[in-house]
């Protein structure tokens, strides 16, 4: 129950931030939906007509993805830098809640504000294109909930480095480049990054979003991935993070940035 | 007996320098409680480990060695849980979000303690009566004044309705005015809800007029732990300055200087000073005595009074002075 306050107002508090910043909340919504409608018109007149309906689906399940993982492995970054800077980051390792509880609400919250946007524009630019994809949400929804948790996990590592190392921003920046590359590879050039975080799980969604596979007709060993994934990787992260608020903790870094 | 809610034993922290590597002792071996339903002023000159301590009570930052507990909780072994029974203001208004309302404030610090919004909004109802924020609920926290911005940070504390609250500087940067509000705040929370609030302040007139006790840090160690009315009486001075219109005889003089041989005389055309300390308060009938002598008349006398100020920063420097005796 206390949990759910917790992320109850952390929720509020992101939906409070994105009407606060109202132009850039706006200013991002425009970028994506011009993002979108550029996808759905530029394929269809420069891409091959024979494949064109996979191309569309391709690049923006790529894209919604790769903005799903910079929102919540970036993003938790940065939050921990300005928490620091500002000075409330001690306010929160002040709650008898752990840091760690706060963080992964601020996760959730991030990832749940931002999904509804994306999923609501993808809707307006596929009425406006009068295109429309495949969305078979109940397959979808249970791959995209383990992947989501195994993103966390490597949220939770970027938070917990980012307590402790001071000059992480430039680090950060690099890092959704590399985030990029592992959303954009599909798991057949490299079979091996199926382990990595998500990779397995965006893999498996463009599977079903492209050629229409059913989430009954996957094999047990990609559910057993995804699911291995999800708990190993929110695992690792919690043991990373707590690791680094205890290091944290030993040398005063809360405060000091 | 007073019960303790806060019990700091022989803590110790170090940290290495980054760049030197030689290790800083921030604390070395310190021991205080702090009991049920008082307001403790930890003091200290800047360097001298307050702050590590503070925040060491808080949780944010572990000891080497020693443990602290509040309420009886180890807050290195139930951090958690110690931490239930605490809040602290650190950074006064940084400790705030700039960009969401004071009521918004007040309900995100309380939620992340895992309180509803509808739990608490009776509560924050009466402190922003209580802080006289209640016009400004709905204004950004970046649009307050810093008065307003310290109060909300302790109103935030105060929601989070542990029973100790730490407040480092309350009255750091404040006008005179939001500074002695802030004071009746905070004497109020103490006398009518029970709480026990540890302060470390550079404003000895904050410390003197709140606190009952005081703990004073210097180079890490606890150099004096005592009553504030205590560490006024042993620094207490009966030294007055008489002012006279006129002069006073070769007679008046030496009878002076053979009952007060340190007093110190100096005459002027118009008005002529004595400046004397006097061990006994009965010894001001015998300096009147010989005024009396010759009529001399006075004009004003005054008697100094010693502050808090001077009574800390006796200690500080005497505890340097010996250190430096020892040294030698």
């Amino acid at each position: 129950m206390r949990f759910l306050n917790v992320l109850n107002a952390n929720i509020r508090r992101e939906y409070i931030m994105l009407k606060r910043y109202l132009p850039n909340t706006i200013a991002m919504l425009v970028t994506f939906y011009v993002i979108f409608l550029g996808m759905f018109f530029g394929i269809s007149l420069v891409g091959d007509p024979s494949t064109q309906d996979t191309n569309i689906q391709y690049v923006i399940v790529n894209y919604i993805f790769w903005f799903m993982t910079m929102a919540v492995v970036n993003d938790i970054g940065w939050q921990i830098t300005n928490e620091a800077t500002q000075g409330t980051l001690e306010q929160l390792g002040m709650s008898p809640m752990g840091i760690w509880k706060i963080m992964s609400t601020r996760l959730i919250s991030t990832t749940v504000l931002d999904f509804v946007m994306i999923v609501a524009l993808l809707y307006l630019s596929m009425f406006t294109a009068g295109q429309w994809l495949n969305v078979d949400v109940i397959s979808i929804l249970p791959v995209l909930i383990l992947t989501l948790i195994s993103m966390f996990g490597l949220g939770l590592i970027i938070a917990g480095f980012t307590m402790i190392l001071k000059q992480i921003q430039a680090f950060l920046q690099i890092l959704q480049f590399i985030l990029a590359g592992l959303t954009f590879v599909p798991l057949s050039v490299a079979p091996f990054l199926a382990y990595f975080p998500f990779v397995k799980g965006i893999d498996m969604v463009r599977e079903i979003m492209i050629n229409g596979v059913s989430i009954n007709e996957f094999a047990m060993s990609d559910i057993l991935i995804l699911v291995f994934n999800a708990v190993f990787y929110f695992a690792l992260g919690l043991y990373v993070f707590l690791s680094c608020e205890r290091y944290a903790m030993r040398k005063g870094l809360l405060a000091h940035y | 007996m007073a019960q303790a809610i806060v019990e700091v034993k022989h803590v110790k922290k170090s940290y290495k320098k980054r760049k030197t590597k030689e290790y800083i002792t921030a604390v070395d071996d310190i021991s205080f409680t702090v009991n049920k339903g008082e307001i403790l002023g930890l003091l200290g000159p800047n360097g001298a480990g307050k702050t590590t301590t503070i925040k060491m009570i808080c949780g944010l930052v572990r000891p080497d060695s020693g443990s602290i507990l509040i309420n009886g909780i180890d807050n290195q072994i139930k951090r958690l849980d110690a931490q239930e029974h605490i809040s602290a203001v650190l950074e006064g208004n940084r400790n705030l979000y700039w960009r969401l309302t004071v009521r918004e404030n007040l309900e995100y610090f309380a939620g992340n303690r895992g309180k509803s919004r509808k739990e608490v909004a009776g509560q924050i109802d009466e402190l922003l009566v209580q802080f006289r924020l209640k016009d400004k609920e709905n204004e950004m926290v970046n649009r307050l004044s810093r008065g307003m911005q310290q109060k909300l940070a302790i109103a935030v504390a105060m929601l989070a309705g542990s029973e100790v609250i730490l407040l480092d500087e309350p009255t750091l940067g404040l006008d005179i005015e939001t500074g002695y509000e802030v004071r009746e705040l905070l004497r109020d929370i103490v006398r009518n809800q029970k709480r026990t609030i540890i302060i470390t302040s550079h404003d000895m007139d904050v410390i003197q007029d709140l606190c009952e006790r005081t703990v004073i840090i210097n180079s890490g160690k606890v150099v004096t732990d005592d009553r504030v009315e205590n560490l006024m009486r042993l620094f207490e001075v009966r030294s007055y300055s008489v002012k006279l219109d006129g002069h006073l005889s070769e007679e008046q003089h030496q009878l002076l200087l053979n009952k007060f041989p340190e007093l110190i005389y100096s005459p002027d055309t118009y008005q002529s000073t004595i400046e004397v300390d006097l061990t006994k308060s009965q010894e001001i009938y015998d300096l009147f005595d010989i005024l009396k002598l010759e009529q001399t008349p006075v004009d004003t006398i005054d008697r100094k009074t010693i502050n808090f100020e001077q009574v800390f920063m006796n200690i500080v420097k005497g505890e340097k002075e010996y250190a430096l005796s020892e040294r030698a």
